[in-house]
């Protein structure tokens, strides 16, 4: 009991104290913080970089349908045995155990200008869709788009196969007598009751858009070309550690945290209107 | 005779719903699950042919076998050491992981006390806040601790961020212990502590084997806050070693690959052995 609450309160909740307290001040980390109130908060407003960063975190954002829809199908095939299903089950999620860092170096390897994969398109007469893949924002951020939706699928299949197990069978039985096709199974008796795993799969694959990108941004591009592939976590990493700018950072993490909380909150929210 | 026969229930397995036409559908799947062994085949590929195979041709089967590359990586890049401290790190996080969450759990479950329930809200209300946004403070603490570049620094903070999330999954895990089981230990004598060692523990071996899966993954593979807080070779982790093999060695593609499958093989092991509890765990955080 007490060891818990000492380490919670020392590494989470006095943290998330500090930051709270930080962001309103300019503090490089070692002198004392001096109070600038809502200063940051007005020059955060105003940075077109911040925007940038944002607007690349909603572009990985665009992986939340995606995840919400395909991994349920698969999910589903897999939730009616078709034959191999355990095999699938548990090569699905492998995608997830690799070191995010692990992904993050492959990818730039495969993808580099004389890489495996510009080779391999060359060898089979498509040389013509040769390209320098993480030379410019346009093809990166698709590629690291598909990376992202890649490496947590398993682990959305897994959630829904979770769901899918707690239903009662006699409802698919009776469908099925009924004489509905797999499809209409599927979306009018499974989908209805997985709306507590369709608020987790929604909550999860969002923050994860907003706030778990930082190893795949470093490992790929290191932000760039330039700045045009920064996202929110990156910029919070630059602006303390490169620029001792900790207060701002301070600043940058609450407002991403509560963007956080805000669609997560709306997200649960519309789920439950659709209910009733 | 007979009519007792067909009285007698027949142990009835349920038979799933299968589907009319698999066939389409398990390409489909097989498709997805050769995505996801591809990275493996490609460092396996790539880390057992020489620098010259891989300067010849990128793709396909190595026309030579070698480990050398594993050699230059484990002895000229101290993925050996890296590897250690991977090792070190991660065993602690569990470890201690272990007894604050079982202890916390067993707290939140079975013993009543004031602000129970207020503490139990407490400790979760975390487990919505994304750890690293929270990287400008915890590095700042570090340092004023005096842990940072230690083995400490992580360890205990692997073991803090998650701790919401385990210490729910064994109060969950508790709560469905019956209570007459304590009742009775208590009517025979047994103190809180009795109790939780001879009772609680020896019961909650699956839950524990959920516990330890989800922090090997998380422990072994995480990477900012050992990015941050990890600065010597003496003690840094994989994750954040093998990146050096990509800058020290611009061309050695070989003992990088080797260095990534070093660093993944020991996670995949892991999770082919206890995959049946990290289902498990996330069963239980789905659907409960």
């Amino acid at each position: 009991m007490v060891p818990a609450l000492v380490l919670v309160v020392m590494f989470v909740g006095y943290p998330f104290a500090s930051i709270v307290y930080h962001a309103f001040t300019r503090w490089d980390g070692i002198a004392p913080a001096q109070w600038v109130g809502f200063h940051n908060f007005e020059v955060l407003w105003h940075d077109p970089l911040f925007r940038r960063s944002l607007r690349n975190n909603a572009i990985f954002a665009l992986s939340v349908p995606i995840q919400v829809v395909l991994p349920l199908l698969v999910a589903y095939v897999i939730h009616r045995r078709v034959p191999g299903w355990r095999f699938f089950r548990s090569t699905i999620f492998l995608p997830a155990v690799y070191a995010t860092v692990v992904i993050g170096i492959i990818t730039a390897t495969v993808l580099q200008l004389n890489g495996p994969l510009n080779q391999a398109l060359g060898s089979v007469g498509l040389g013509w869709l040769k390209h320098e893949w993480l030379g410019s924002a346009s093809t990166s951020l698709p590629v690291i788009l598909v990376v992202l939706v890649w490496t947590n699928f398993g682990y959305n299949v897994l959630l829904y196969l979770a769901g899918m197990s707690a239903i009662d069978p006699t409802l698919e039985e009776a469908a099925r007598i009924d004489g509905a096709s797999w499809l209409r199974i599927l979306f009018s008796v499974i989908t209805p009751n997985l709306r507590r795993v369709l608020e987790i799969v929604l909550v999860v694959n969002t923050i994860t858009a907003f706030a778990f990108m930082f190893a795949y941004i470093y490992t790929i591009t290191n932000g760039g070309p330039g700045t045009d592939t920064y996202v929110s976590e990156f910029y919070i990493y630059q602006q303390a550690f490169t620029n001792q700018n900790m207060g701002y950072a301070a600043a940058i993490g609450v407002t991403l945290v509560l963007i956080v909380l805000v669609i997560g909150i709306f997200q649960i929210r519309i789920l439950t209107r659709e209910r009733e | 005779m007979t009519t007792v026969e067909t009285v007698t229930p027949v142990p009835q397995r349920r038979r799933r719903l299968r589907m009319r036409h698999p066939w389409p559908f398990v390409g489909g799947l097989a498709l997805l699950c050769i995505a996801g062994v591809l990275p493996l085949l490609f460092m396996a590929a790539t880390a057992f042919r020489t620098q010259a195979d891989w300067d010849e041709s990128r793709i396909g089967l190595p026309t030579t076998f070698s480990f050398a590359a594993f050699a230059r990586a484990w002895n000229d890049a101290n993925i050996g050491t890296y590897f250690r401290n991977s090792a070190i790190v991660t065993s602690s996080t569990v470890a201690l992981t272990v007894v604050c969450a079982t202890l916390a759990g067993y707290g939140f479950s079975k013993l009543r006390w004031r602000l129970r329930g207020a503490t139990y809200l407490f400790v979760l209300a975390w487990i919505a806040i994304p750890p690293l946004l929270l990287m400008v403070p915890i590095y700042v603490e570090m340092v004023q601790l005096g842990l940072l570049d230690t083995y400490g620094a992580v360890i205990f903070l692997y073991t803090a961020l998650n701790l919401p999330f385990n210490v729910y999954l064994m109060t969950a895990f508790f709560r469905s212990v019956p209570d007459e089981l304590i009742e009775s230990a208590r009517v025979d004598g047994a103190g809180i502590h009795r109790i939780f060692f001879r009772i609680l523990v020896p019961l909650s071996k699956p839950a524990l084997a959920t516990l330890v899966i989800f922090n090997i993954l998380w422990a072994w593979n995480e990477f900012l806050f050992a990015l941050l807080m990890l600065q010597s070779d003496s003690v840094k982790t994989l994750t954040v070693g093998v990146l050096q093999l990509q800058g020290r060695f611009t061309t050695d593609y070989p003992a990088l690959m080797a260095g990534l499958l070093i660093t993944s093989l020991p996670v995949i092991v892991a999770y082919l052995v206890f995959q049946r509890h990290l289902v498990r765990g996330i069963v239980a955080g789905a659907v409960k």
